[in-house]
């Protein structure tokens, strides 16, 4: 029995169905593509819906600094995806929609971080968990033991909707106009897997806010942003939300735009349905660079896209999961441990006051606080999750989050326990200071992981650290502060837009060498959702960054005007002053002079561009007919389990529901909001397919579509099934999907080369 | 028990005499010189008692880690092991002190560094084969105990279990002899021969 179906056994009930379903087909799905059933872009598309991803080097090679090396992968040609070695580890990206964590959840969160990654738990700037150097074979198991823990990795990556965020202070904050935690939680769930949302050309990100001035939700750069409001209607008060679209990071920056200044709670989630179907739709599928959201709404305008998005709106069915859970949204009320004491004048520990300073937030409800627990770069090990569960478990219930700023957020501690707490953290290396300030700086996984990446962004952001929290008793308050941000290229994950201080990698050839360098972009604003993005300056050689960060946080200190922001300083001396004053740290010494110059942070090799590959950010772009026709290959696959486990008639069911499934597969080319009636799919598969001769093949004539007829009409008869029916029902149903596969192919090629011709039409035109 | 995902940890003797950062520089000299065996690097320096400096390869990884703030060599085995649980603790014990005797001897370390080999721990990376508790420890004492016998030449020697059931299992081998890792590396092989 393999591992994952001894885990199966082994958990049992405590694998809530529809996951535990969701796991076996896509242990199917892995199977049948080691069999080289499933084509690898579809497989690619698959894993990344479930939260695998591609890792650098995982083409095969790596520029070792002297060469380009080939990897020695035991996969005889296997792949996982385009240039995608199987056996290569991968990323996990597990979803934890608006971080909310229970010690339990980080156990398992730990343990599998040991088992099979290298130990450590990394949580992303949007509120996932990430491990790295996981072999494929073993992420069905890993999916399971979350799965009993009610974790679930599924559209972690992808072109789908990704973790819905919060502000981790949700329903603790002072600020706030309602707590949006039960709001983000039911939007997770309703969208996730929602049919209306698997058929995008890029992904969507969803964050909610419950106030407008903060930055903890950061809406203004999703894809779809809800900041909590009140508004007053014939007297009552009602909930709802000011409502954003079309934000969005990456090479092209949007800041959201308004969409709706008061949408009611009870229109949330239909109004996200309404937009998910028309992004579906109509956004751009072909060209990637240009298939989020944020760019259908800036060809349609604002207006335009308004309106048609109320127009589908309207003609949606009405769904209990609407509102259903509205009933109980007023009653998801977090517990505390103990009772609300204040910190009284006890003794405090050595450092405790620096912590407090920092790391602590004193709650609404008198006598709480939410305590950060600050993650260097955003990592945690096995020890350090499993000792943070215990002191979880002493201190809170289950009211832990992760945060936006890669950090762990206790809440509903008592605020006498602080101290006690504090002296609890500081053994296991989690007690440091300085969380939410210029030291805790955030980074993406840049060149140590990410197939995408330029330059060290770790590497970097470690740098600063280091350097920063050594002189940081020195700093001055208004530096302390500022927020610095990387990012290893220029999509953004590092959200280096949105710092004070941001830079990304690039890279620039000085006499004949490739020198890593980062863009420095100064004065994003954070606060507000992200109110403003930052302002690009010009290109410096990584080893040089520190001093930029000192040159420029000196400057401000020296000149700033009282109570001046830095965001106000930057815009005050202007760009070309800014560029002025690091002009002398663009310059890159020569090579015999300066080698380090020449090699990356915390990277000995010469640097090199040569390990870029092609990133998974924006998945591979599968159309819901070719998901489905794989779908109706594993369905076959599990019809052919059945038959060599002895019971001929659930094979012969499972095999007639494949060939529904293909048929469905095409159906969906001609009608996406085909039913999953087996009845209703046949009628118009028929209608549409055989009727018109779509479905024929050149020799065969009719003849497969006729196996999908001569399949229903047996199953409708309730004669017994002997063995050699059931294969041979088996072996129609293969070709029946084959024949569907070209079909699709043939229907594909033909709507190619009229794409071609159209685009081709004006250029014709114009000569 | 078929025991795989075989970890083994040796200490490092003065582990104040070195920093994790030179490991970068010693493992990618090793992936240089290796020709594909070894994919890549972690760096996790940066994590207070964490796995240190990682070289990932799709048999073993290979760690100077300092998890449970103890600095040491750590040799995880990923890919299954043939033979009985005997020949693949030798093996196991045996691939990590030849990469113990590989470090002694990188000329960057100008010699500080040096494994006591008089303590090891050993950890099953496997909670479903070999969960944390006497069960397992019955099923593979015998195993273990003729290996560390070959090991410290007849000496006396200890084993303790993990108390945390919720850690992997994990015996640490204790011997009040002091040994140096070409010693025990030499007692591994003459069992062979």
């Amino acid at each position: 029995m393999s591992e994952s179906a001894q885990w199966k056994e082994k958990l049992g009930s405590r694998i809530p169905s529809d996951l535990g379903r969701e796991i076996d087909i896509f242990e199917t799905q892995i199977e049948l593509r080691k069999q080289g059933k499933i084509d690898e872009r579809v497989f690619a598309e698959t894993r990344l819906r479930r939260g695998i991803y591609g890792q650098r080097y995982d083409n095969g090679q790596r520029h070792d600094g002297q060469k380009i090396q080939k990897l020695r992968l035991p996969s005889a040609g296997l792949t996982k995806g385009p240039e995608t070695i199987w056996d290569a580890p991968g990323m996990m990206r597990i979803k934890i929609p608006f971080g909310g964590l229970n010690p339990e959840q980080m156990e398992a969160l730990a343990d599998l971080s040991e088992e099979y990654a290298d130990g450590i738990s990394h949580v992303t700037t949007r509120q996932d968990i990430q491990y790295h150097f996981v072999h494929i074979e073993d992420t069905a198991s890993l999916m399971r033991r979350l799965a009993a823990v009610d974790i679930t990795t599924r559209e972690a990556c992808g072109n789908v909707v990704r973790n819905v965020t919060a502000c981790p202070l949700a329903g603790v904050c002072r600020d706030e106009v309602f707590d949006v935690t039960p709001y983000a939680k039911a939007c997770s769930k309703f969208l996730l897997g929602h049919p209306d949302t698997q058929d995008f050309g890029r992904k969507f990100k969803v964050a909610f806010s419950g106030c407008a001035q903060h930055p903890c939700g950061l809406t203004s750069m999703h894809d779809l942003g809800a900041i909590a409001k009140m508004e007053s209607h014939n007297g009552v008060e009602r909930r709802g939300f000011e409502f954003y679209v079309g934000g969005g990071l990456g090479a092209v920056p949007y800041k959201a735009q308004l969409f709706n200044s008061f949408l009611p709670e009870e229109e949330f989630l239909p109004m996200a349905q309404a937009i998910a179907r028309v992004f579906a739709r109509l956004g751009e599928k072909r060209n990637r660079a240009r298939a989020r959201i944020k760019f259908l709404i800036a060809n349609l305008g604002i207006e335009k896209f308004r309106e048609m998005v109320l127009e589908e709106r309207e003609k949606l069915t009405a769904d209990p999961q609407w509102t259903d859970y509205l009933h109980d949204v007023r009653l998801q009320v977090e517990n505390p441990l103990k009772g609300g004491t204040a910190l009284n004048g006890g003794e405090r520990p050595d450092g405790f006051n620096a912590w407090y300073a920092t790391n602590v937030y004193r709650q609404r409800q008198r006598g709480y606080a939410a305590a950060t627990i600050t993650l260097p770069l955003g990592d945690i090990t096995a020890d350090q999750l499993r000792a943070l569960a215990d002191i979880a478990r002493c201190f809170v219930k289950e009211t832990i989050r992760t945060t936006v700023e890669q950090n762990i957020l206790l809440r509903w501690v008592s605020e006498t326990d602080l101290p006690e707490l504090y002296t609890a953290l500081k053994p296991i290396g989690l007690a440091e200071p300085n969380a939410g300030t210029i030291v805790d700086v955030t980074a993406c996984p840049g060149t140590d992981t990410c197939k995408l990446g330029i330059a060290s962004s770790r590497g970097l952001a470690k740098e600063l650290r280091q350097r920063l929290s050594e002189k940081n008793f020195q700093l001055d308050q208004a530096v302390k502060d500022l927020r610095i941000k990387v990012s290893g290229c220029f999509n953004s994950c590092g959200q280096h837009h949105i710092a004070d201080i941001g830079f990304y990698g690039i890279s620039r050839n000085i006499n004949g060498y490739t020198v890593p360098h980062f863009q420095v972009m100064l004065g994003g604003k954070f606060k507000d959702n992200a109110g403003a993005y930052g302002l690009a300056i010009g290109a410096v050689p990584s080893k040089r960054i520190p001093e930029v960060v000192t040159r420029v946080t000196d400057r401000y200190v020296a000149e700033r005007q009282k109570g001046e922001s830095f965001q106000d300083f930057i815009s005050r001396i202007g760009k070309k002053e800014t560029k002025a004053m690091l002009d002398d740290l663009t310059k890159v010494p020569a090579h015999d002079i300066a080698p380090a110059f020449y090699s990356d942070w915390g990277d000995p090799r010469e640097f090199t561009l040569n390990d870029m590959g092609v990133g998974e950010c924006a998945g591979e772009v599968v159309s819901q007919a070719q998901f489905t026709l794989a779908a109706s290959e594993r369905e076959l696959f599990e019809a052919q389990i059945w038959f060599d486990s002895g019971d001929v008639k659930k094979a012969v069911t499972t095999a007639y529901g494949a060939m529904v499934r293909a048929a469905q597969a095409l159906v969906k080319m001609q009608n996406y909001d085909v039913s999953n009636d087996d009845e209703a799919v046949v009628a118009e598969f028929r209608q549409r397919f055989c009727d018109t001769q779509l479905f024929y093949d050149k020799y065969a004539g009719s003849s497969f579509a006729d196996h999908l007829f001569k399949a229903r009409d047996a199953l409708k008869q309730a004669n017994g099934v002997d063995k050699g029916v059931a294969l041979r029902r088996l072996q129609e149903a293969q070709l029946f999907i084959d024949a569907a596969h070209s079909c699709y192919n043939k229907l594909s090629a033909t709507e190619s080369s009229e794409r071609a011709s159209d685009a081709a039409q004006p250029e014709a035109r114009g000569t | 028990m078929n025991l795989q995902k075989i970890n083994v940890k040796f200490f490092v003797a003065d582990p104040g005499a070195v920093q994790l950062e030179p490991f970068v520089g010693i493992f990618n000299s090793w992936i240089q010189a290796a020709d594909g065996e070894y994919y890549d690097l972690a760096d996790y320096s940066h994590v207070p008692d964490g796995p240190g400096i990682l070289l990932i390869a799709h048999e073993a990884n290979i760690s100077m880690d300092n998890s449970g703030n103890e600095l040491g060599l750590l040799y995880n085995r990923k890919q299954p092991l043939e033979g009985s649980n005997r020949e693949k603790l030798r093996r196991a014990f045996a691939a990590a002190l030849q990469y113990c005797r590989r470090i002694e001897a990188e000329s960057v370390l100008e010699g500080r560094l040096h494994f006591r080999g008089g303590e090891a721990l050993v950890l099953i990376n496997d909670r479903l084969l070999a969960p944390n508790t006497e069960e397992t420890l019955g099923a593979i004492r015998a195993d273990v105990e003729d290996l560390v016998r070959t090991l410290y030449a007849g000496s006396e020697f200890s084993l303790q279990r993990e108390q945390d059931p919720r850690k992997r299992f994990g015996l640490r081998i204790k011997t009040p002899v002091s040994f140096d890792v070409a010693t025990l590396l030499k007692n591994m092989e003459s069992s062979v021969n």
